[in-house]
């Protein structure tokens, strides 16, 4: 799907490939800079997290100690070349609270984000799409009031007061989840193991769910409206086609918003999951992040925005990509 | 897209439910003591050269795991521990420390005066800011330790002090040698897991995430009476109750919310037990900037603060109102009097006096004519802090004083407190919240409040005032008897120059369950989640027979020593804020993890989480949302048609 874009002329456009690169070169190295700045411009140090006013004065040659430690002495221009200069070599760090390099820190913690938001993803893009096309099938009718009515009210409600209301019902009242965790401090092995990872994410991610369906359901809804107002969804009712196939006719050329909105949406929901997972004890990026702010653990939370913004970027980039499988106007050489 | 596709969603949601509504897998044999703590929030690995403070059950929880050689400081006579016996000099400099033979470290090597000299030197030698270090190198100064034999050590100090055994003897954790003396830099190197004397071995710990502590079989008062403590970190307050309530949990570290004490009193496998330790919440002015620089400004501003009001409203009572002597009623070096004064009409005529004038809008004006009003830093993630701030706003207005309650996360609040390169710290005052270090220390006034120079007063308060230094400095060192009235005048200045007010002094109350463990007992300072709970010769009796033998369900006779001043039967009947309605009670006051919302407006109800009341609610807040929703959606459908 990277097929070579026919060139205009010895000064014509770059591929199409490099462009893209680099746009998102650019994106990433802007993201960068923000990440460092923005930890740094919020009041207080991780100084201030060793050794709190209680804990008596401190030395201007201890703070400088560890300011040293952790590569946050001197200008941010020259914290920020080492910065660069450190990640380009794949050394993200010390983390302030733990001592450990930040890349054992969140590699720990990746793979349970990964877990919770994917399968929060997937799901809220089933539900998002299914509810949207069958809202949008007839619009105005009762259903479609009925599913519009209770998707926004779902997504009126904050992500932390889902959390905690199906903590109280399916947790405390009913007992069929844990609260807490993302699995039991038990030695479980095998398919024990296993249920309880998948009994321990599930009220996490059906909160995440709830947070996400809103955005692909109202895309989906839109889309499949206005697919059904094009003149060959008039055109193949005309020949008496049946609705179900309208119906995929019409899907298909829907599923094109969608996807983006879809891959979007995967955005939204990893800074959700800061809430979510700290209801839910969850050890994911979200709560490392939350416990790295607290502290100013400036390398973890460089690390971490980092990596929240590559999953932005590259939820873009899988957007551009995919596009062509769902259009295949953008497949045509020169399209763009 | 169709069918196909469908079917395999449908397939996968399927199996995911299935797997979900898997029935929990437990595993554990019976015959272990094994006992669920929800801690608040990490700390680490109990390095205790770092020791954030995270958790106001700290020091207790890395006591655990290390010990002192007396325990603790927050008796006059403690009880010799790593120590069978400390003897003085004449001139109370040196201090011959006779230790316990036969104890291990929990790697198997035998413990000995090599290490208690090597952790003086150690911590001396380190002199950084830290929750103990200061105690051999700001007061008592250490000199030197000599070691006499494998169970004697004499340590030598530059100065006089006849306290030695609460301090640092008390406090001190004891350092192995063998694993510390090639750690060159203990703040970030010393990262492995710990290796202490005590009760507790840690075998695991997940950063951020959960620690486990295995009993330490050997230790020499016995194998403890718990064989594993799992400790998760569960940040927010209402899942930790949560876990509580649906058994995952067998005690939660935070206090309980004054709301949830009825609810947790009345669930049948669950339990209430209180003790004391010694935490304020207290008004820091910060005595270094223009206005509050005169003890007269912050007499009259602590006169117009009604502590008992505030605990009465804040905690539902569950408190005691600060008294203007700081320390803790139940510190051995309270004043015995204490008592705070409220009289509003003398602090707006001290004020008057001062020449602080009201102005037309009711605000007073400074001499050249600026309003006189504050900022009031509060700990955002602290409800109490937040309801204390505005209620002290709000007394402080009815003497024409301007208050601005400003919630700040903790580390902008930590910088606003440093004090600049070039000047006072911007804070003008602050609300938070002491633990008993601060109260049962016998230096605690000394420590907090002498002059900037010695101490850490420099960075803490700011507060200078020679009078105050000269009895603290006479103090210094001094034997409980001389001491104490030197204490009592310190306080008594203390009383009348205002450069903190205590709000109130918090109960100690926690949620467990008696089924896992039942030992938990109060020691005083030290609230219940401490060593001595799990140890035979303190735990609750009853208790350690159950844990022994099989256990009882909903044995509730949990209560315990706790101090005479608490009142937990007027506290039940009283009606409490139902924080019960809305699922988010207001965290431990403490804690700066959670960020709780604020109860909202007082109900009858007191059923609360266990009735139909969050039911009702929900159904409730959904229906209004839903109808708001209704309405929308129809507009939106409409002008969509009329679109077309």
């Amino acid at each position: 799907m990277t097929a070579p874009i026919p060139r205009r002329g010895p000064r014509g456009p770059a591929p199409r490939w490099a462009r893209l690169g680099a746009q998102y070169l650019i994106v990433v190295l802007a993201a960068a800079v923000v990440n460092f700045a923005l930890p740094r411009l919020a009041p207080g140090d991780p100084v201030d997290y060793l050794a709190p006013p209680e804990s008596g004065p401190v030395d201007p040659a201890w703070r400088q100690a560890v300011l040293e430690r952790f590569d946050l002495d001197g200008s941010w221009p020259r914290q920020f070349a080492s910065y660069l200069g450190n990640l380009i070599r794949g050394d993200l760090g010390i983390s302030v609270i733990d001592g450990r390099p930040v890349a054992e820190v969140v590699a720990g913690r990746l793979g349970w984000s990964l877990l919770l938001v994917g399968t929060a993803v997937a799901a809220s893009t089933l539900a998002g799409v299914a509810l949207g096309f069958a809202a949008g099938w007839r619009r105005g009718s009762r259903r479609d009031v009925g599913i519009l009515t209770g998707v926004l009210a779902v997504d009126a409600l904050p992500a932390f007061f889902v959390g905690l209301m199906l903590l109280m019902v399916f947790s405390v009242r009913l007992g069929w989840f844990p609260v807490y965790g993302a699995v039991a401090p038990d030695d479980l092995t095998g398919w024990a193991w296993m249920a309880d990872v998948g009994q321990r994410l599930a009220l996490p991610a059906i909160t995440l769910t709830l947070v996400g369906v809103a955005s692909v359901f109202v895309v989906a809804r839109s889309a499949m409206i206005s697919e059904l107002g094009e003149d060959y969804v008039f055109m193949a009712r005309a020949k008496g086609l049946s609705d179900r196939s309208v119906r995929g006719h019409a899907r298909r050329n829907a599923m094109i918003p969608v996807s983006t909105a879809a891959l979007l949406g995967f955005s939204t929901l990893v800074g959700a999951a800061t809430v979510v997972e700290t209801v839910f004890s969850y050890p994911g990026l979200g709560s490392l992040a939350f416990a790295a702010v607290r502290a100013r653990d400036y390398p973890v939370l460089q690390a971490v925005f980092l990596l929240l913004s590559l999953v932005a970027v590259l939820a873009n980039l899988a957007a551009d990509l995919l596009y062509p499988l769902f259009d295949p106007r953008v497949r045509r050489p020169g399209a763009r | 897209m169709s069918k196909s596709r469908l079917l395999v969603a449908a397939g996968a949601a399927t199996a995911f439910l299935a797997s979900a509504l898997a029935p929990p897998a437990t595993a554990q044999s019976d015959d272990e003591v094994v006992v669920r703590v929800g801690l608040h929030a990490a700390e680490k690995n109990l390095n205790p050269f770092i020791v954030p403070q995270a958790l106001p059950i700290t020091h207790d929880f890395t006591m655990l795991v290390y010990d002192t050689l007396f325990w603790s400081q927050s008796r006059l006579d403690p009880e010799p521990w790593l120590a069978v016996g400390a003897e003085p000099s004449d001139d109370y400099r040196t201090w011959t420390v006779t230790l316990r033979d036969g104890v291990r470290w929990h790697d198997g090597e035998p413990f000995a005066a090599d290490d208690v000299a090597f952790t003086f030197q150690y911590f001396a030698d380190d002199g950084g800011p830290g929750r103990y270090g200061h105690h051999v190198y700001d007061h008592p100064v250490f000199e030197s330790a000599t070691v006499i034999d494998d169970s004697t050590v004499e340590l030598t100090f530059a100065e006089p002090v006849a306290t030695f055994t609460l301090l640092p003897g008390g406090d001190l954790p004891i350092l192995p040698r063998h694993v510390w003396e090639g750690i060159e830099n203990p703040r970030a190197d010393a990262v492995s897991l710990p290796v202490g004397t005590g009760p507790f071995r840690m075998t695991d710990y997940n950063p951020g995430v959960s620690y486990r502590l295995e009993a330490n079989d050997d230790y020499f008062l016995g194998p403890p009476l718990v064989d594993t403590l799992i400790m998760p970190v569960v940040a927010d307050a209402q899942a930790a109750f949560a876990g509580l309530r649906t058994g995952e949990l067998d005690f939660v570290t935070r206090n309980l919310p004054a709301p949830l004490v009825g609810q947790i009193e009345e669930a049948e496998d669950l339990a209430v037990v209180r003790g004391s330790r010694m935490q304020s919440l207290y008004l820091m002015f910060n005595t270094r900037k223009p206005v509050l620089r005169d003890p007269a400004v912050r007499r009259a501003l602590s006169a117009a603060i009604d502590v008992q009001a505030i605990v009465d409203t804040v905690e539902g009572g569950l408190g005691r109102p600060g008294n203007d002597t700081w320390t803790h009623p139940d510190s051995p070096w309270a004043h015995p009097v204490g008592g705070h004064r409220f009289d509003p009409a003398a602090a707006a005529a001290m004020l008057d006096e001062a020449g602080y004038a009201v102005g037309g809008d009711g605000i007073r004006r400074t001499p050249d004519g600026a309003p006189l009003a504050f900022t009031l830093l509060v700990n955002a993630a602290a409800p109490p802090q937040i309801r204390s701030g505005e209620l002290v706003a709000e007394q402080l207005s009815a003497v024409g004083v301007d208050i601005t309650v400003e919630p700040l996360d903790g580390p902008a609040i930590t910088a606003a407190r440093r004090p600049g390169p070039d000047g006072p710290p911007a804070v003008e005052m602050f609300i938070a919240v002491f633990e008993s270090h601060a109260h049962a220390d016998p230096e605690h006034l000394f420590f907090f409040f002498h002059t900037p120079g010695r101490g850490v007063g420099g960075v803490f308060s700011g507060y200078a005032n020679p009078a105050f230094d000269a009895v603290l400095d006479q103090a210094l060192g001094e034997p409980v008897e001389t001491k104490l009235p030197l204490i009592r005048q310190a306080q008594e200045i203390f009383a009348e120059e205002a450069p903190a007010v205590v709000l109130y002094y918090p109960d100690g109350r926690w949620g467990y369950r008696p089924e896992a463990y039942d030992g938990w007992i109060s020691d005083p300072g030290h609230g219940v989640f401490t060593k001595r709970s799990f140890l035979a010769p303190y735990a609750n009796g009853a208790a350690a027979v159950a844990a022994e033998s099989e256990p009882e369900p909903a044995d509730e006779t949990a209560e315990t020593e706790a101090p005479a001043a608490a009142e937990p039967e007027a506290a039940e009947s009283e009606p409490t804020p139902a924080a019960d309605e809305t699922p988010a009670a207001p965290p431990d006051d403490t804690d700066p993890g959670s960020a709780g919302a604020e109860p909202v407006a007082p109900a009858s109800d007191g059923d609360g989480l266990s009735g139909g009341a969050t039911a009702a609610i929900t159904v409730a807040v959904l229906a209004v949302i839903g109808a708001l929703g209704y309405g929308l959606a129809r507009r939106r459908s409409r002008v969509g048609t009329v679109e077309d």
